[in-house]
C-alpha cells in the first residue's frame, strides 16, 4: 500500500513522534526505580493483543495563566482503554510517571472520567493503576475539579461494577481518595506510597522525621491502616495476582460471579476436618486449615490478610462457584472481634452482598475484645457495622460454628435470627451466653466463696456447664441452629445448602439507603 | 513359669517390644489404653486391654503408682514391666508391687534407691575402688563449699543434681567467679525437676566418649556383662545414635571396664538388666558416671551383637531363674548401630515437631531391625516423647554397619512431621563419625550443619517451587473461568434482580 | 502459550540462603546434570502421598506454605524456602536493595495485656514473617505473637512469666 499521500504523511509523523515519546530511555529510567512503565503494566494485565487504547493523542490543555512549563505530550500522562482479561471485557487506566510525573491535569482527568463512564455503561469492571505525583499545579483549580469528577464517578459506580485500584508509585494528597473509594486496593511493596500529607509536611508541621515507607508504604497500609488489601513484593506478582483476583468477581451487580469448571478432585467428605479443632477449648488452631479443606483446592484468595488478622476474609470457590469466606481466626488473639476486625468484616460482607457472592462464615469467637481502649474508641458503633452488614446482606448466608459462639459475638456472626439462611455446628461447638468460667463465676459466686476447695468446685461446675449448656445440642433441639454435623461432611453440607439457595431472593423495603452506623 | 500375665506400665515402642517377647514366651500381657492415644499401635499387641480413657487427668496413668497397682489387681496381672522412663527407676513403685504380691520386672527396690541417688552411688563406687572423677564426698550445701571443693579438684568442674538425670540441674563451671550464680541455678533447676535441690560436684572431663556396659544379674548372685555400647552421639545429654561395640575399646580395656561394671553391680546385689555408664577420656582413662537400673532405649544394639533377648532375660530373672550363660560364653559378633528417629526439626535446633504421621514405610532388608510403636495415622503427642522409631542395622564390621545404615536411611519414608532422618543421613557421611574419633562434644562443637542434602535435592525443591508458581500464576488454564456461565440465571432470579434496580 | 504472552521467558527460584536456580520456560520436566538430562516426575498416590520421582528414587515432598511467590517446601525431610522471581523482579530486587541499604527495625508489641508463657526466640535468631516469637496468654488462650517481617532478632525484652501491657515491646527485629 502506498502511504506516501499527504494525509498519511501527517499520520505517520504523529506515529513516529509517539514512539519517540515512549522511548527506551524513558523506560530505562522507570526500570531503574524498580518500576515498570504504564505500557508494560497494561501488557502484563491484558490478554495479548486485546487492549485498545483510546485518546492516545490528546494533548494537555493550554494554560490560562503562564506559570511553569507544561510539556506538549500525547496522552497527557495516562493510558486509558479496554481489553480482555482472561477473555472478559475490562476497562482500565494507567498513569504514566514518565510523562510529567503522571501528574493529573485537566485532560488527564477527563480521559479517566471518560473510561469510568464507559465501564459503567457497559457493566464491566474497571482497574486504575496509579503512579502519579498528584494534581498538576499548573492546571490549578481545573485539576482539582478533575479529581472531583473522578471521585464522583467512582461513587456513582460503587456497588454496580467492581472497581479496583493498584498503587504502583506515589499517590499523594487528594489522589489517595480514588483508591480509598474503590472496592479493593493493591499495593507494591517499597515502590508505592499513599498519604494525604507527605513526610516533608509532617516534618514542617509536627517536626517528626518519617520516611515514605514508614508513613505510607504498602506494609503500613496493609497492616496498620487497612487501606491496602493486597500487597506484593513486585509489580509482576501484583498484576498476576490481580488477574487471579478478578476471576472471582462478576462483571456487575446483575450478573452472577463467573464459574470455574469443577474437576471434582476434592472429595465431599474429608475426615481430616475432624482433627483440626483441638480437644482443649483453650488451644488455638489455624482456621485457614479448615477453609482450605472445605473449599475447592487452592481456591482460597485471602483479602486484607495482614490487617486485623483475628478475622479472616477472602474469596474461594465451591464446586467452581465463587463464595466469600468470613472466619474468626483462633490463632490470632483467640479470634476475638475488635474494632478493626469488625470494620474489615463489614466492608467485605457488603462487597459480597453488592455483587451476588454468597457468604460462608466459620465461627469460633470468644466475644468482643474487652478494654478501655476499645470501648473508648467506639467498639459499640464499629461492632454494629458488622452486625448491620450481616443483617442487611441478602445473598445466601451460611454459618458453620466450629467452636466458641458466645454472647453478642454469636448474634453478630450471622446468627439465624439475623437472617442467616443455614447454621450448622460441629460437635465441638459451644453456644451460650458466655464462656464457662464467666458463667460459673456469676451463677455460683456464693457457693464458690464458701467452698473449702473453690478450684475443684469450679472445675466441676465448668465441666457441668459444658455438658449441660455450652454445647451445640440445646441450640439444635430448639431450632436456633439447623443441624449439628460431622466435620467431615462440612463441604457436602455447604454445597447442598448453596444449591438450595441459588435462587434466593429477598425483597428489600424500598428506601433511599439505610443509615449504616459509620 | 511363675509369671503368667504381665501388666505393661508403658506405651509406645517399648511396650510393643516387651509384648513381642512375652508372646514368644507364651506369657499374657495387659496394655493400658489412655485418652492421649486411644488408637495407639501398642494396644494391638496386647492380649488384654485395660481401658483407662475415661480418666481425664493431665498426668499419664504410667506415672500413677496407686492406679497401676489397682489395674494389676483388676486384670489379674502377676507381674509389671515398667519399660523405660515413667516409673522404671522408682524404688517406691517397685516396693509397692512387692507389697501387693506383684512381681516387679527389674532390680530390687534397694538397688533402685541406691543407684538412683547419685551421691550414694558415688559413695558405693568409691568404696569399691571404681575409677571415678574427683569430686565432693556427698552433697554440697552452698557456694562456698562448692568453691572449696572445686579449688581442691581443679577447674573445670560440673555440678550435678543428686537425684537427677537427662542434663537437668547440670552446670559446667570453668572459674570460681561463675560458681555463685550457676550453683543456685543448678540447685533451683534440680528442685524444680526432681523435687530435690541437693547437688554435688565432680571434676569435669573434657570431650569424653560415653561408654556404657550392659549388665545382667540373676537373683542367685550371678552377674555378667554383655559388652559395651558407645553413645557419644548426643545433644544436650539426649542420645541420638548408639552403637555396639565401641571402636575406642580394645579387648584389654573392655575386660577391665567390664570387670568394674560387674563389680559395682555386685556392690548393690544387682539383678535384672542394668547399665553402668562410664566416661572415657582421650588418654583412655575411664570414670564411673552412673548406673541405669532399667532396660534402656538402646538395648537392641547389644541384642544384635550378642544374640541375647534382654527382655526375655529380664522376665526369666524376675521369674527366679538362673542365668543360662557365664561371662566366658558371651561373644560379641559384628557391629550394630541404632538411629533414634524422632519427630524433631533438625533445622530449628532439634525442636519437637508433634503431629500426625500420615505415611510411614520402613526398609525390610535382612540387616535392618525396626522397633516402633507408630503406624500411619498415629499422632506424636506433646505429652509423651517424640520417638517415631528406632532404626537398628547390623554389619559384619563397623564399616559395613555404616554402609548398611546409609542404605537403610534412604529407604525410610515418613510424612507428617519433620524427623531426625536428615541428621543421620549427614552423620553416616561424616568423616569424623566414620573414623570413630568423635566425642560427646561432636554435635555441639564439630558440626557446622546438622543435616544432609545432596546438591540435587535443593535443585529439585527449587524446580517444584517454580512449577507451583507457574501453575498458580502463569499457566493459561490456571484461571479457566467461564464468564458466560455467570450470565445464565434462572428467569425468576433475573427478573427480580432487574426489577430491584 | 500463556508464558510468552506475558513476556516472561525465564524464572528464578531464590533460596533463603540466596542461592539462585534458573529455569527457562516452558518448564521442562528434566534437570540437567553434567551432560545428561534426568527426568523429574511429580506424582501422588494413596500409599506415599505426594512425591518426586527422580533417578529411580522417590522423594517425599510437601508444600508447607505458599504465599504469593514464596514457597516453603519440605523435600526429603528438609525444608527449603524459595521466592520465585521473574527476570524483571530479580533486577528490581537488586535495584531496591541498593537504594534501601538502610537498616530497618520492626517492633513486635503485645497486642493485648496478658502474661508471657514462653519466649521462642533469642537475640540473633533469624525469624520469618509469621513465625511465632512469643506465646502470650490472654483471654484465657495462648496466643502466638508472630513476627511481622523476615529478619534477625536484635532484642528480646519479653521474659517468660512476666505480665505485659498492651503495646509493650516483646522483641525487636532487624528487617532483612
Amino acid at each position: 500500500m502506498d502511504l506516501s499521500g499527504k494525509s498519511y504523511k501527517a499520520f505517520l509523523e504523529r506515529q513516529e513522534a509517539l514512539k519517540k515519546q515512549y522511548s527506551p530511555k524513558q523506560a530505562e529510567k522507570q526500570h531503574s526505580k524498580g518500576k515498570l512503565t504504564a505500557h508494560e503494566r497494561i501488557n502484563l494485565l491484558f490478554d495479548s493483543g486485546t487492549f485498545e487504547e483510546i485518546d492516545t493523542f490528546v494533548t494537555p490543555a493550554d494554560q490560562p495563566v503562564e506559570f511553569g512549563k507544561v510539556e506538549r505530550t500525547y496522552g497527557d500522562g495516562v493510558i486509558v482503554g479496554h481489553g480482555k482479561i482472561n477473555g472478559r471485557l475490562v476497562f482500565a487506566y494507567a498513569q504514566d510517571f514518565t510523562i510529567m510525573g503522571g501528574s493529573l491535569g485537566v485532560v488527564h482527568s477527563k480521559k479517566i472520567a471518560k473510561i469510568q463512564e464507559m465501564a459503567l455503561k457497559m457493566g464491566s469492571p474497571i482497574i486504575g493503576m496509579m503512579d502519579s505525583g498528584g494534581a498538576r499545579i499548573q492546571d490549578g483549580v481545573a485539576s482539582l475539579s478533575g479529581y472531583a469528577s473522578i471521585f464522583h464517578n467512582i461513587i456513582h459506580s460503587s456497588g454496580i461494577i467492581p472497581q479496583i485500584s493498584v498503587i504502583m508509585g506515589p499517590a499523594a494528597g487528594g489522589a489517595v481518595y480514588s483508591p480509598a473509594l474503590m472496592d479493593f486496593v493493591f499495593m507494591v511493596n517499597h515502590t508505592s506510597y499513599m498519604f494525604v500529607t507527605g513526610p516533608n509536611v509532617v516534618k514542617e508541621v509536627l517536626n517528626e522525621d518519617v520516611t515514605f515507607d514508614q508513613l505510607g508504604g504498602a506494609e503500613i497500609h496493609a497492616r496498620k491502616s487497612g487501606v491496602a488489601h493486597m500487597i506484593y513484593e513486585d509489580e509482576e506478582n501484583t498484576i498476576l495476582a490481580l488477574k487471579k483476583f478478578l476471576s472471582y468477581l462478576p462483571s456487575n451487580n446483575v450478573e452472577n460471579p463467573p464459574v470455574v469448571p469443577d474437576d471434582g478432585s476434592v472429595p465431599d467428605i474429608c475426615e481430616k476436618l475432624r482433627d483440626i479443632v483441638p480437644d482443649d477449648p483453650n488451644k488455638a488452631y489455624d482456621v485457614k486449615d479448615v477453609i482450605h479443606l472445605v473449599v475447592d483446592r487452592n481456591s482460597f484468595f485471602e483479602t486484607a490478610e495482614l490487617y486485623a488478622p483475628s478475622l479472616v476474609t477472602g474469596f474461594a470457590r465451591l464446586k467452581g462457584k465463587t463464595i466469600g469466606v468470613v472466619a474468626n481466626q483462633p490463632k490470632v488473639l483467640a479470634g476475638v472481634l475488635d474494632i478493626d476486625s469488625s470494620v474489615k468484616g463489614a466492608r467485605f460482607i457488603r462487597f459480597c452482598d453488592a455483587f451476588n457472592i454468597p457468604i460462608l462464615t466459620f465461627e469460633d469467637v470468644p466475644g468482643f475484645l474487652p478494654g478501655v481502649d476499645q470501648e473508648h474508641a467506639g467498639i459499640i458503633k464499629h461492632g454494629a457495622k458488622l452486625l448491620f452488614a450481616y443483617s442487611e446482606a441478602t445473598v445466601p448466608k451460611i454459618t458453620i460454628i466450629l467452636r466458641k459462639a458466645y454472647g453478642g459475638a454469636f448474634i453478630v456472626m450471622n446468627s439465624k435470627n439475623l437472617g442467616g439462611d443455614f447454621s450448622f455446628a460441629w460437635p465441638s461447638a459451644e453456644i451460650a451466653v458466655m464462656g464457662p468460667d464467666g458463667a460459673v463465676a456469676i451463677l455460683y459466686r456464693k457457693e464458690l466463696a464458701e467452698s473449702k476447695n473453690p478450684a475443684a468446685l469450679k472445675k466441676e461446675l465448668v465441666k457441668k456447664y459444658r455438658d449441660k449448656i455450652a454445647n451445640p445440642f440445646i441450640a439444635d433441639e430448639s431450632g436456633y441452629i439447623d443441624e449439628v454435623i460431622d466435620p467431615a461432611v462440612t463441604r457436602k453440607k455447604v454445597i447442598s445448602a448453596l444449591s438450595a439457595l441459588s435462587n434466593k431472593w429477598v425483597r428489600v423495603p424500598s428506601r433511599k439507603h439505610g443509615n449504616m452506623p459509620l | 513359669m511363675k509369671i503368667k500375665k504381665i501388666l505393661i506400665a508403658n506405651r509406645g515402642e517399648i511396650a510393643v517390644r516387651i509384648m513381642k517377647t512375652a508372646r514368644l514366651m507364651k506369657v499374657e500381657t495387659v496394655a493400658i489404653k489412655t485418652s492421649f492415644e486411644p488408637g495407639a499401635m501398642y494396644l494391638s499387641y496386647a492380649d488384654h486391654i485395660y481401658d483407662n480413657t475415661e480418666e481425664g487427668t493431665d498426668i499419664p496413668v504410667f506415672l500413677d503408682i496407686e492406679k497401676l497397682i489397682l489395674i494389676a489387681g483388676r486384670t489379674g496381672a502377676d507381674a509389671v514391666h515398667p519399660g523405660y522412663g515413667f516409673l522404671a527407676e522408682n524404688a517406691y513403685f517397685a516396693q509397692k508391687c512387692i507389697d501387693n504380691n506383684i512381681i516387679f520386672i527389674g532390680p530390687s527396690p534397694d538397688a533402685l534407691y541406691k543407684m538412683g541417688n547419685k551421691t550414694i552411688a558415688r559413695r558405693i563406687a568409691l568404696r569399691g575402688c571404681i575409677p571415678m572423677a574427683l569430686g565432693s564426698e556427698g552433697n554440697i550445701s552452698d557456694e562456698e563449699e562448692a568453691i572449696a571443693v572445686a579449688e581442691k579438684i581443679g577447674y573445670p568442674v560440673i555440678i550435678k543434681a543428686a537425684s537427677g538425670g537427662g542434663g537437668r540441674g547440670m552446670r559446667i563451671i570453668r572459674k570460681a567467679e561463675e560458681m555463685e550464680r550457676l550453683f543456685s541455678i543448678a540447685s533451683k533447676e534440680a528442685e524444680k525437676a526432681f523435687n530435690d535441690p541437693s547437688v554435688f560436684i565432680e571434676k569435669y572431663i573434657e570431650n569424653p566418649k560415653h561408654i556404657e556396659f550392659q549388665i545382667l544379674g540373676d537373683t542367685h548372685g550371678n552377674i555378667i556383662h554383655l559388652g559395651e555400647r558407645e553413645c557419644s552421639i548426643q545433644r544436650k545429654h539426649q542420645k541420638l545414635l548408639e552403637e555396639a561395640p565401641s571402636c575406642a575399646l580394645d579387648d584389654k580395656l573392655r575386660h577391665e571396664m567390664g570387670r568394674m561394671a560387674v563389680k559395682i553391680a555386685k556392690a548393690v546385689n544387682y539383678y535384672s538388666a542394668g547399665t553402668v555408664e562410664f566416661l572415657l577420656d582421650s588418654d583412655k582413662k575411664f570414670y564411673f558416671m552412673e548406673m541405669n537400673t532399667r532396660i534402656q532405649v538402646e538395648h537392641p544394639v547389644t541384642e544384635l551383637i550378642t544374640g541375647i533377648d534382654l527382655i526375655e532375660q529380664q522376665i526369666r530373672i524376675a521369674n527366679g531363674e538362673k542365668l543360662k550363660f557365664r561371662q566366658e560364653d558371651i561373644r560379641l559378633e559384628g557391629w550394630a548401630i541404632e538411629c533414634r528417629i524422632n519427630a524433631e526439626d533438625v533445622q530449628s535446633g532439634f525442636a519437637p515437631d508433634p503431629g500426625k504421621i500420615e505415611s510411614l514405610s520402613m526398609p525390610a532388608d535382612p540387616f535392618v531391625r525396626i522397633d516402633t510403636g507408630i503406624q500411619p495415622g498415629s499422632a506424636i503427642v506433646a505429652s509423651f516423647d517424640s520417638m517415631i522409631a528406632k532404626l537398628i542395622v547390623k554389619g559384619k564390621d563397623r564399616k559395613e554397619a555404616i554402609k548398611n545404615c546409609k542404605k537403610a536411611l534412604d529407604k525410610v519414608w515418613i510424612k507428617g512431621t519433620k524427623t531426625t532422618l536428615p541428621f543421620f543421613r549427614m552423620l553416616v557421611r561424616n568423616l569424623k563419625f566414620q573414623d570413630g574419633t568423635f566425642t560427646t562434644a561432636f554435635i555441639e562443637k564439630d558440626l557446622e550443619k546438622y543435616y544432609y542434602n545432596s546438591e540435587y535435592e535443593e535443585m529439585l525443591a527449587a524446580w517444584l517451587a517454580t512449577k507451583l508458581f507457574i501453575e498458580e500464576n502463569l499457566k493459561e488454564d490456571s484461571i479457566n473461568v467461564d464468564f458466560e456461565n455467570g450470565k445464565e440465571m434462572s428467569p425468576w432470579l433475573l427478573n427480580k434482580r432487574m426489577n430491584q434496580f | 502459550m500463556g508464558n510468552d504472552k506475558i513476556g516472561i521467558n525465564k524464572l528464578y527460584a531464590l533460596s533463603s540462603e540466596k542461592r539462585k536456580f534458573s529455569f527457562s520456560l516452558p518448564l521442562k520436566h528434566k534437570i540437567r546434570i553434567g551432560k545428561r538430562n534426568y527426568e523429574v516426575k511429580l506424582k501422588a498416590d494413596e500409599k506415599y502421598g505426594t512425591y518426586i520421582l527422580w533417578k529411580n528414587r522417590k522423594y517425599p515432598v510437601e508444600i508447607i506454605r505458599s504465599r504469593q511467590n514464596k514457597y516453603e517446601i519440605l523435600f526429603n525431610d528438609i525444608s527449603y524456602s524459595f521466592t520465585v522471581e521473574t527476570p524483571f523482579s530479580l533486577q528490581r530486587m537488586k535495584v531496591l536493595s541498593s537504594v534501601k541499604g538502610k537498616i530497618e527495625k520492626e517492633l513486635v508489641t503485645a497486642p493485648m495485656p496478658g502474661k508471657i508463657i514462653d519466649v521462642l526466640v533469642r537475640e540473633g535468631s533469624s525469624v520469618l514473617r509469621g513465625e511465632p516469637v512469643v506465646i502470650l496468654e490472654a483471654m484465657k488462650m495462648q496466643n502466638e505473637i508472630q513476627s511481622p517481617v523476615n529478619g534477625i532478632v536484635t532484642k528480646v525484652p519479653a521474659k517468660a512469666n512476666n505480665n505485659v501491657m498492651k503495646g509493650d515491646v516483646l522483641a525487636e527485629i532487624k528487617v532483612e
